[in-house]
Order: structure tokens, then sequence, then C-alpha cells
């Protein structure tokens, strides 16, 4: 990276500094609650046998790198690289690439910088997202703040991905998208578009609603419902356990699926469960979160992990210590 | 020709810590349907301009193989699956899968310094890729091209000749050539036959002239090589791709002994259309007693027997000889040999002297007369007893022509001393530089049998062991075939330059000399259609698979469906046959008048003599030969007592 050389040059200090990688998107963390439009209470509601798809499918996912890998005085110069594609299901029942972006950024406070390493930087053409003075106090703050940043330029290249394909999908055609729909107006209100959560850091139900929904048997769903006080667009939701959790974890094996918030969600939501619950196979092994994680969306994953500069992927086996931690 | 353009790459190397690109090794992966397979030719060029590598481009050709998904381990197939087969097939989504090849390195450019492939683009081999991989490129232009088509290198339905170079297939930089391969299915005469032609053809002229020699030892294989065989539209396609002339061979001389009744020729191209080009191989004592090492085993191998045969050779043969006993011998031919070794044993014994005759022990004397004994009975119609040999035309050999001696029906002793004399004298006048022609092929098939891995050091086997080491420098060059060849003589094999495999055996690839080839192309090798071989060659860093078309002659079969062999003719008939062909003239009833009432072997006698001497009025020198008839002693007229009176049948 040859903006980070001069930066060197100039006088900032190289580092390598991995922070753990978000490479998916994080779930809400707050107890929102919900409201619930399928039936009066929630209910634990068989999906039938899975089913093969109701159309073509195309899968959305993102991927996420950052590192530190340089520090002017205290102050950290991060590197990131953002990355999306959408994979459609050929006749060949193998994925390729339809829409694909991304963007390598640099993240620091520019004010912070001594001149020459500004003056460094300014000599090229950087995607540098300037933080305020006062995120770069501390160099942890610096980072929490780095993070935001970075999750915001991956989601909205996601969306860049997302609009304008659904705007041209086929009527029979599908999107499913790796995490909240919510996100995108345009996903919110598809109706062949559906969401996938695999982490479970919002709760909407408490109490006997809570036992139903993260107890769900393999091949259950819950009623749909509205998840309450959500940030972006309106959807439907529901559960959906796609494997069986006795013996593992409450969250094993279990998925929340996102949808247009619409009538005809509630009366597809069965089918809708098992096609998804049809998507289990292949396992999406190696991966530690196959039980949740749809083989396509894995197979998205790993494409854009192929393409990711080398020097930003954690290194499993890496012979040296890892340092900065 | 390979016209695909060669824009469109077919693959990219990848190296890993565990699988690195190597100066002789790289891996790439190719989509998942490709033309790509087991012994294919690929380039690889550097991925673009400033990348590592760049401008440094490497030949390889697919020595293995492998597929894989992303599946981590079986279970997971079978849990995805919830253990059911059939539903394995049903999963919405196709997993992940490669297809990875790994290449043996034939050629970088720049050759120096040698380093690590680069992880570039794959393209196919086009023409010129072919030979610049091969480096046929250094003779198969320039001032004096060497080149010799063997056979087109085929990827994908695209086709490339393949070239071998004649100074390392004919000699001087190295020679010879083993082809091995099962029975039936390795086509491995029809492989020596189309690359014989080849050779006639594009046989350098600056090299000068060559032949072939051809022993038959099994059917009617090479009884037919002067005349046309089928071909398919596909073959004259491959000809005309290699720039060689379907046609056979011309001039081809055939010659084989006679059976047992001296008469009739033991071959199986005995067809009247085609039996007059057949010359009878017939040799004397002396042809035999050169060569006398061939007859002895092992257990008879000392240096008596030796001795005696060299005393006989150099002390009796061919001159005046006194025995010893008041007897003098002129030993010429097997017959007369017999006459002085009767003369030996009875002066002995009349004598009452020792057991030992001029140093010689009788027990040797004994030993030898019975190995020489026994080849001329054992060999009835090759060694004849009077010494008239009609032999090959040493010193008179043409260029580009085919000698076939077809020893298939002759007894496994006979076979020996006819391919040990016959390599000899061709090694002796290639030596005078006295043969005729300046280099010659000799194919011998079922080397194993001549020259074995293990077994007992015949003569024979040392002699190809000798052609083998030496024989490039007098361009004798050795075409073997077998079926095994762990089973031949490994100096033998392995100083054949030229390497050419077959469908093979698995458990000959089993067996250590193969354990440079990968288990790939052993499968390829033991899979491999009729028609197609692999080729090792000096030039060529790794062993290369070509096609080649059917040779232009008429197989042995096919032969001698449409040439059936006639059968054996009576002995009259026999000698009459074989004077009309040395004079059109002569009359068949002449000669049957000639030889009524006469001793079939004065009649032998006669006619090899007439054949060795081939007179302008042959049915005179036949008649001289033969001798004035003795006519039948006319019955004596008996002295009869004159009858009495007849009776009177009155008593009284």
């Amino acid at each position: 990276m040859r903006w980070m050389d001069a930066a060197i040059a100039a006088g900032a200090v190289p580092a390598a500094f991995v922070p753990e990688a978000s490479l998916g998107r994080t779930d809400l963390t707050t107890v929102t609650g919900a409201d619930l439009v399928e039936g009066e209470r929630l209910r634990a509601l068989p999906v039938g046998a899975a089913v093969g798809p109701p159309g073509p499918a195309a899968f959305l996912d993102g991927i996420q790198y950052w590192a530190v890998t340089g520090y002017d005085g205290v102050t950290p110069i991060v590197r990131a690289y953002v990355a999306a594609a959408i994979r459609r299901r050929g006749p060949d029942r193998r994925l390729h690439t339809v829409a694909e972006a991304i963007r390598e950024i640099g993240i620091t406070c520019r004010a912070a910088l001594s001149p020459a390493v500004r003056n460094a930087l300014a000599r090229f053409e950087v995607d540098l997202i300037d933080l305020p003075v006062a995120e770069a106090s501390q160099p942890g703050r610096l980072l929490a703040a780095a993070h935001v940043q970075v999750d915001r330029a991956r989601e909205q290249i996601e969306r860049d991905l997302a609009e304008p394909y659904v705007a041209s999908m086929g009527k029979e055609e599908w999107l499913v998208v790796d995490g909240l729909l919510s996100d995108t107006v345009a996903l919110a209100r598809h109706p062949r578009a559906v969401g996938v959560v695999k982490s479970h850091g919002a709760q909407y139900f408490e109490g006997e609603d809570l036992v139903t929904a993260l107890t769900l048997a393999q091949g259950h769903r819950t009623s749909v419902f509205r998840p309450r006080g959500h940030r972006h667009q309106p959807v439907f939701s529901w559960y959906l356990r796609l494997w069986p959790w006795q013996g593992n974890d409450l969250h094993y094996g279990l998925l929340r699926v996102e949808a247009q918030a619409a009538e005809d969600t509630v009366a597809r939501a069965s089918a809708l469960s098992a096609w998804l619950l049809g998507e289990r196979a292949p396992l999406s092994t190696p991966d530690a979160r196959w039980d949740r994680l749809l083989y396509p969306i894995y197979e998205v994953e790993a494409y854009l992990k192929s393409r990711a500069p080398g020097d930003l992927l954690p290194l499993p086996g890496a012979r040296l210590p890892r340092t900065g931690t | 020709m390979i016209l695909r353009p060669d824009t469109d790459p077919v693959g990219r190397v990848v190296a890993t810590e565990l699988k690195p690109a190597t100066p002789h090794q790289f891996h790439f992966w190719t989509a998942t349907e490709t033309t790509i397979g087991i012994g294919t030719i690929v380039k690889v060029e550097a991925a673009g301009r400033g990348e590592p590598g760049e401008g440094r481009v490497v030949y390889g050709v697919v020595t293995d193989a492998y597929a894989y998904s992303d599946l981590a381990t079986p279970l997971h197939d079978v849990v995805g699956a919830e253990g059911d087969p059939a539903r394995a097939a049903e999963a919405p989504t196709a997993r992940q899968e490669i297809r990875l090849w790994t290449a043996a390195v034939l050629r970088q450019i720049p050759e120096e310094p040698l380093q690590p492939v680069p992880l570039g683009r794959v393209f196919v081999a086009s023409d010129a890729d072919v030979a610049q991989a091969l480096r046929m490129d250094a003779y198969l232009s320039g001032a004096t091209p060497t080149a010799i088509p063997i056979g087109l290198y085929s990827s994908g339905g695209l086709e490339a000749p393949v070239y071998l170079d004649a100074d390392f297939l004919l000699g001087p930089e190295a020679a010879h050539l083993n082809i091995s391969g099962v029975s039936g299915l390795a086509t491995k005469t029809s492989a020596v036959e189309f690359l014989l032609g080849a050779v006639f053809q594009h046989f350098p002229r600056h090299k000068g002239r060559i032949a072939a020699v051809c022993f038959n030892v099994k059917g009617p294989d090479l009884c037919f090589l002067d005349q046309p065989g089928a071909l398919t539209d596909e073959d004259r396609a491959r000809y005309e791709r290699l720039h060689v002339v379907p046609q056979a061979f011309s001039p081809v001389h055939y010659f084989a002994p006679f059976k047992a009744d001296g008469v009739n020729l033991n071959t199986l191209r005995t067809h009247p259309g085609l039996v007059e080009t057949v010359e009878p191989l017939v040799w004397g004592l002396g042809e035999v007693l050169d060569f006398a090492e061939v007859l002895l085993n092992r257990d008879d191998i000392d240096a008596k027997a030796d001795a005696f045969i060299d005393f006989l050779s150099d002390r009796v043969l061919n001159r005046e000889f006194e025995d010893g006993f008041g007897g003098t011998h002129r030993v010429q031919t097997f017959a007369d040999l017999e006459r002085l070794f009767r003369a030996i044993f009875d002066g002995l014994e009349l004598s009452g002297r020792s057991d030992m005759w001029r140093t010689h022990h009788i027990a040797t004397i004994r030993k030898v007369r019975n190995r020489l004994g026994n080849v001329s009975t054992r060999c009835k119609g090759l060694v004849t007893d009077d010494g008239a040999a009609n032999d090959l035309p040493w010193g008179r050999f043409e260029d580009r022509a085919v000698y076939v001696i077809d020893l298939a029906n002759v007894d496994p002793l006979g076979q020996d001393l006819v391919f040990a004399r016959v390599v000899s004298k061709l090694r002796e006048h290639l030596e005078k530089r006295a043969l005729g022609v300046d280099a010659v092929a000799v194919f011998v098939d079922e080397l194993n049998k001549y020259a074995p891995a293990d077994g007992p050091e015949t003569y024979v086997k040392k002699m190809l062991l000798d052609i083998s080491e030496r024989g490039r420098y007098l361009g004798l060059v050795l075409f073997g075939a077998e079926q095994f060849r762990s089973q031949v003589h490994r100096r033998v094999v392995g100083n054949a330059a030229t390497q050419v495999f077959g469908r093979m055996d698995s458990d000959e690839l089993a067996t250590p000399s193969y354990q440079v080839l990968s288990p790939a192309t052993k499968i390829k090798l033991a899979t491999l259609p009729v028609g197609e071989l692999m080729v090792r060659h000096p030039h060529f860093t790794q062993p290369i698979f070509v096609r080649f078309p059917r040779p232009p002659v008429l197989r042995g079969r096919d032969g001698v469906e449409r040439f059936p062999p006639a059968a054996d003719l009576p002995f009259e008939e026999a000698v009459v046959r074989q004077l009309v062909r040395l004079d059109r003239r002569v009359k068949p009833n002449v000669v049957r008048d000639l030889i009524a009432d006469r001793e079939e072997d004065d009649v032998r006698r006669a006619l090899g003599a007439t054949r060795r001497e081939r007179p302008a009025d042959v049915v005179a020198f036949f008649r001289r030969v033969l001798g004035a008839r003795v006519g039948p002693e006319s019955p004596r007229e008996r002295a009869v007592v004159p009858p009495l009176n007849p009776l009177s049948e009155e008593p009284y």
C-alpha cells in the first residue's frame, strides 16, 4: 500500500494490529420487544419437510477486514477493506457472481497527525475517513470509532449492491441476505427478499414466549412477529430451528428470518422456512457457524475472502506471535 | 494444427506451502469442465506486467490430477443428507469443487537462472508451444534438420506433430528404440512399422543411406510389409499432419529358411502371388561354425570345446587336412565333417591309441560333433549338409529397403543362430563401411527372449548388449519390442535412448522400473487406447503421449486372409518352382524329367548350387551339377538252361 509506505517514510511507526474482524452483521443488542402478527400468542409451528427453493435465488453477503498499520505518535492509522457480492444460483446448482463491490479505506484523525505524515497522506488519493479530534484522544477510542466506520462502509456497499439488484430481479427470483433486511429500504419492502440473521444478541421476547422462541424443536418456526422499536425499516420476522439444539446450545441451529412486513409474508412463512430448511445441505463446514450459516452464504463469504488482500487476513497458522494484542 | 488462440487462459498456477511451485513441478486449477487431462502440455506465463516471473515462460506436462470439494469430512456429507444418499444430490447448491492439476516442467524460457514456476496464467499449448516445450525447435529447422515424426500429440481434439531427433534415434549421439506393452493392445508392431516408414521418408539425406532388418518371430506379423493396407480418413489426415506419405514399404526383401524337406519355404508368405519374392535362407557348415558358440549352452561352455571348434575353423575347414590315420579330408559340408569325425573315431579305435587326438580329448570331440550334428538336425532347412549357402546380400544393401527374415516357425536354436549371425554380419560390414548403407535399424520382437533380465549369459544376449552399448557409433540401431520391459536386461533397455510404451500391464507398472511415473500416468498407461503411445526421448524431459496412424501396410492377419499360404508342394513341383523363379524360360517338364528317379539329396545339392551360381542357362547348369543320369542297369540276361525236350506224356 503506497500511501501507508509514504506515511511510514514520513515518520509514522509501522504496526500490525489486527482487531477481531467482524465477518458478518451484528444483531441488535437490546431487548426491544415485538408485536405478534400471526395468532394470539407466540407458538412453535412445524414447517413441514424441507423443500427446494421457490425460484431462482441469489445470495448477498459482505465482509470487512481492518488493521492498524501504523501509529503516528499514539494516533492509529487504520487500513480497512470492505467487500460485498451477490452470487446467483444457476441451473447447474452453482453460484455465479452477478454483482460485486469493494472499498479500501484509510481511517485516522488527520488533525492528530504530525504535519509530515499528514502531508505524506495528502500526496495520495487515499479514500480516507477523517475522525474528529475528540475520537483521537485515546488510541482505544479511535479504534472503536474506526470499527463503527468500517461497519458502516460495509453496510453501505451492501446497500449499493442490493438496491439495483432487487430492482432488476425477475418475478420468480429471490434474494437471500446474510443479516438484517431492515437496513435497506429496498430490501425491507421487497416481497422476495429474505434476511437470515445468525446472531441473537437482540431479544424480542421474555418469559414463556422467550422459552418458546429459544427452545424450538428442529423443523419448527415461531409465529410471525414484528420487531418493535426497530431502528430501521419495518419488517416481519420469525425464528426457525434448523438443527436440534438439545445437547448443544439454545442458539444452536437457530435462525431469525426477516421478510417484508406484509400479509403475504405471514401466509408463506412456513413455505419459506421449509425452503431455508432445505438449504441446510450441503453443510457449510468447516465454518464453526455451520449450524446457522447457509451454504450459499458461506460460499459468497468464501468468494469474498479469496479476493481480499492477504495482508489484512488473520493468519490462522502464523508462525510469529501477533503483535499489539 | 492447433489453431485455437492462446489468449484465453484455461487455468492458473497456485502454490501453497504444502504444494509449492518449484523449478520442476507446479500446480494449477482449471474450470470443472476442461479439456485438460493427464499428458496435456500447457504453457505458463506470468499474469501481468510487473508481476513476479514476468517474461518467463514455462512449459509443462500434466502428470497428476485432483478433484475435491470444500467438504471437511465425509461425515458432513452424511449429516447434510441426513444419512440418505439419494438426498445428497437434492441439495439446492452444489458444493464448490476444484480441478487441481500437477504438471512437470518440460522447459523454462529463459533456461537460466532456473527458478520456480511463476504463479501465472495457464494456456493450452499450441503447435509452436509443443515444439518449444519438447525442445524440437533445435532439430526441426535449420540447415540440417533431423526430425522424424513419431505421432501426434493430442489434447481436447487438437493435434500437434511430435518429432524425434534422428541423431538420438539412429545415432551417433544416442540410439536405439525400445517399445513395451501388452500383446494385442499395445500395437507394438504397428508402431514400429509406422516409425520405420517415417524414418525412411524423413531420415536426412546428409546422414546417408539407411535400411531395416526385421526378424519376424511370430506368425505373419511382418510378412506383408510390401502390401498396402486399409486406412481410414482419420489415419490419412494424421499422415498428412505428420508429413508422411502413407505407402507400403518398397523394396522389401524376404528371407526364410526351407522346411525340413529342403524345398518348401518355411514361411506364411507362400501364396503363389508372393512366394517368388521370398529368398531361401540357407547356410552351410562355414556359416554355422563361425557362430558355434550360439549352439553351446551354459554347461557346454568350456575352453576345451571352444579350442576344438577354433581348431576346426582355422585348420580344417576348406583346406586339405590329414586326419593322422592316413586319410585326407577337405571339409566343406556337414557331411564332410561327419566323415572326418568317423575317421577320427575309427582311427583311434583301430590304432588302440589313447583317447587323445591332436591334443583334443575324444569326449570333447564327441561333444562338438553332437552339438553340430544337432543343429543340422534341428535346423534342417536352414542348415544344409552340402554347404551351398544362400544369404542376405552383404555389401549390397539398398537404401530405404527392408529385409525381413522370417523365423516364426524355426526352432529356437535356429532363431538364435540366425539372429546372432545376421547381427554379427551387419556389425562386421558396418564397421568396414561395406554394407551398402550407413545405418541399419534392426527390429527384434520378444526381446525378453533374446536378452532376458535373468537367465544364462548367452551369446545372443552378449551380442545384444554389445549393440546396445556400442551400436550407435556404427549405425547399428536396435528397435526392440517386448511385453514386459522389466524382463529384459536392464542395460539393453537402459541404452535405448527412445523408449515407447503402449498399453501396459498393471503388474508390470508396479515394478521398480516405473517408479518415476505418477500414479495417474500409470493409470493412463494401463488404459491406453490402441494407437496411442507414451514416448520418452532424450530431448523430452518428461514422457509425452502421442497418437500414431495405422501403418499403411497390410497387417499380418489381414495378409494371411488376403493371401492365404499355399499348401506345401510335392518335392518335384517345389524344385520346378525354384528353378522357374531363377529363369522364367525353364520348362517344368524338362526339370521333372531331369529329377525323376534321382535321390532327393542330390537334387537339393544341385538346386542349391544353381541358386548360388545363378547361371545364365539354369537348366544346363542344373543338369551338369546333378550329373549324368546313371541309367538303371538293364537286367542281365540270365543264362537259362534249355529245357529238356517236352516231356512225353507217354509213360513209356
